[in-house]
């Protein structure tokens, strides 16, 4: 009694994670796991989409891009460089391909380590308790368990109503693995997918353009999200901002022409690309699990898997993590920290649920933003502009000052509410090592850290990290908030 | 490059049935045949992926039935390289010991495994950090190592194995 089948489609940490707890736990485990290759032919082993074609090869290529700023700016150091510099994408791809394949390598061991089984065969239900998969060569496998888990995880999606889109584009499952460079791209989106990646593209010295149809990362505060793309566009991306493709062609010299309207003017507009990059959205990866066999409902708009609070479905024995759920965010660590949880309620007597509130997060563009907690707008429209108080600040980091690189778009507020103690709602941080900024401050936010208490934090210097400790001009005084010398 | 554990489950005092590639036994994926990739024999002239020789005393392992062929029924006693492109002391130890077995003249062959290309096979034998480096004779395993080995230590090892 007691065991376990884990569905994935692309193997995702988060169910590695399950899957090692639960077998610690003293359960039967097996992992059915399928990555149906891109339509451009792209696959890859274990990990999911983080490890494969998301976080990993993503956070590396913007080092990658992150570099070369730091090579032009090392001769102001006193560094003897020769500029410019080149990039070879050849390099880069294999050594990025290389670490992902033993992360592959790794999470297998790990399987074989926990006693885990591991079947590569695409799987759907058959009925509630069982799954079906064929194996290579034709074999039948099926499947029984009492709790079954679905972390299928998302694939990108193909604006097939766009003539060519499908035949000539590519997606994000499908960049990380070029083994040639994409040389001139225009990515299409206004998605973290999309900025991310142009912004890599840009900094390794490719000609990179991008095409958005309104406004730029939807769901994130707007003021953050306008000054992440100002500052890729002065530091050479190129926007099309309100224009919508048409249709993409190939040309006789092996180049892509894209057509596209531009909403604004209603002008027809064409361009020429070496690629081109969808980044217009991720659908759930639940077509071929035969869902309705085990009568597992989804959401009638997305397709995505609807759960309760404790992540169980329709039927009470199978579960659902990560981004194949409805009204989850689609990131790697609530996933897997929702997968542990979810073990030990199964396996190790836990009543322990998952909590979404104030998950944080960083977009790895050139400039990085990080955050926590909510967007200016939405703690707004939840208690009113009269009762929210929001400090900001333009900075300038000290590691800029020496090479002249403009801090135009370092910024940095704190929206609290205004009744004292001035409880924290939400931060939002664009500069230098987001990620690293923000992590420390999601703790003090989860416990509930007070604008009195961010205050009476002393800072550590320098750093641009101290300036939210420092944070005293407020949005509604209308004081200029430029942080001025040490 | 020592991933994780090392090479325990197969016992090497232990001699599975002569002739015969015996797979740790797992309770991973069922295949049909005893080899656990299950592909063409021969390479295809029209679709060569790489070149099986690498040299007259070393080759690729393209797939199970090519396994079972040139390793398992081979006359000759062979070590088998398991390596990885991400695995820097791989590139180490697998031109030197592609030398020292080139010096052995033909007494002892070499197989080189890409794990990741046959992770199947890998796992199934319990073959769970790179470069493991196995002895085979007779379709028997019968000496292993797990680590960089300087060229002294490598032609003790392959001397031990010609007998």
């Amino acid at each position: 009694m007691g065991n376990l089948i884990i569905l994935d489609m692309c193997m995702c940490p988060c169910s590695q994670c399950h899957s090692h707890d639960a077998a610690q736990l003293g359960r039967k485990v097996a992992v059915v796991d399928y990555v149906e290759p891109s339509p451009r032919g792209t696959r890859w082993g274990l990990g999911g989409t983080c490890v494969n074609v998301g976080c990993i090869p993503k956070k590396l290529m913007h080092q990658a891009a992150l570099l070369g700023g730091l090579i032009r700016d090392a001769p102001h150091y006193g560094w003897e460089v020769a500029q410019p510099v080149l990039h070879d994408w050849r390099k880069m791809a294999e050594a990025v391909q290389n670490h992902v394949k033993s992360l592959n390598w790794g999470h297998r061991v790990q399987l074989h380590d926990r006693k885990v089984k591991y079947f590569n065969v695409k799987a759907g239900f058959v009925d509630e308790h069982t799954v079906r998969g064929v194996a290579k060569g034709g074999k039948e496998i099926l499947l029984s368990a009492d709790h079954i888990v679905i972390a299928t995880g998302g694939r990108p999606r193909y604006p097939a109503h766009i003539e060519g889109a499908l035949e000539y584009g590519i997606t994000s499952d499908d960049i990380f693995w070029l083994k040639e460079s994409p040389g001139k791209t225009l990515v299409v989106g206004a998605s973290y997918v999309a900025l991310e990646c142009a912004g890599f593209l840009t900094g390794i010295g490719l000609d990179t353009t991008v095409m958005m149809r309104s406004i730029p990362l939807r769901g994130f505060d707007q003021q953050m999200s306008s000054l992440v793309t100002e500052h890729m566009a002065s530091h050479g991306t190129r926007f099309l901002r309100g224009c919508t493709p048409s249709q993409v062609r190939r040309l006789p010299d092996g180049q892509l022409q894209v057509t596209w309207e531009d909403r604004t003017t209603g002008k027809e507009g064409t361009g020429t690309f070496n690629t081109v990059l969808w980044a217009v959205g991720r659908a759930p990866d639940t077509r071929s699990l035969n869902l309705e066999k085990a009568g597992v409902d989804t959401s009638p708009n997305t397709q995505k898997i609807l759960v309760d609070s404790r992540e169980a479905t329709s039927v009470p024995h199978i579960y659902a993590i990560g981004d194949v759920v409805e009204g989850r965010p689609e990131l790697t660590p609530t996933a897997v920290m929702a997968g542990r949880l979810l073990a030990q309620r199964l396996f190790g007597g836990s009543s322990d649920l998952m909590d979404y509130d104030k998950v944080p997060t960083t977009v790895f563009t050139p400039l990085e933003y990080g955050c926590v907690g909510l967007s200016e707008e939405e703690a707004v429209s939840r208690h009113g502009q009269e009762r929210v108080e929001v400090y900001h600040a333009h900075y300038k980091p000290l590691e800029f000052t020496v090479p002249g690189r403009d801090a135009s778009q370092c910024y940095v507020k704190m929206v609290c509410l205004r009744e004292p103690p001035q409880l924290v709602l939400g931060l939002h941080f664009l500069g230098p090592n987001a990620g690293e900024v923000t992590q420390g401050f999601a703790l003090g936010i989860k416990c509930g850290a007070s604008y009195v208490q961010v205050m009476q934090t002393v800072g550590i210097h320098p750093t641009c990290s101290e300036e939210i400790v420092k944070l005293r001009i407020s949005k509604r005084s209308g004081l200029d908030p430029t942080v001025t010398g040490c | 490059m020592q991933l994780l554990r090392r090479f325990l489950a197969l016992d090497v005092s232990r001699k599975p049935s002569q002739g015969q590639w015996q797979p740790v036994p797992s309770e991973t994926l069922q295949t049909p045949q005893c080899n656990p990739a299950g592909l063409t024999v021969t390479p295809n002239p029209a679709r060569t992926i790489y070149t099986i020789r690498i040299s007259s005393t070393t080759f690729n392992i393209q797939n199970g039935p090519d396994f079972q062929d040139e390793v398992v029924n081979s006359e000759t006693p062979v070590v088998l390289d398991f390596h990885a492109q991400w695995c820097g002391p791989c590139k180490i130890l697998g031109p030197r010991l592609e030398n020292m077995v080139a010096k052995q003249h033909g007494k002892v062959l070499m197989a080189k495994v890409n794990v990741d290309d046959h992770t199947d096979l890998d796992i199934e034998s319990e073959v769970l950090a790179v470069p493991t480096v196995l002895a085979m004779k007779n379709g028997d395993i019968v000496d292993k190592f797990l680590s960089i080995k300087d060229e002294d230590q490598l032609e003790t090892f392959l001397k031990k194995l010609i007998g």
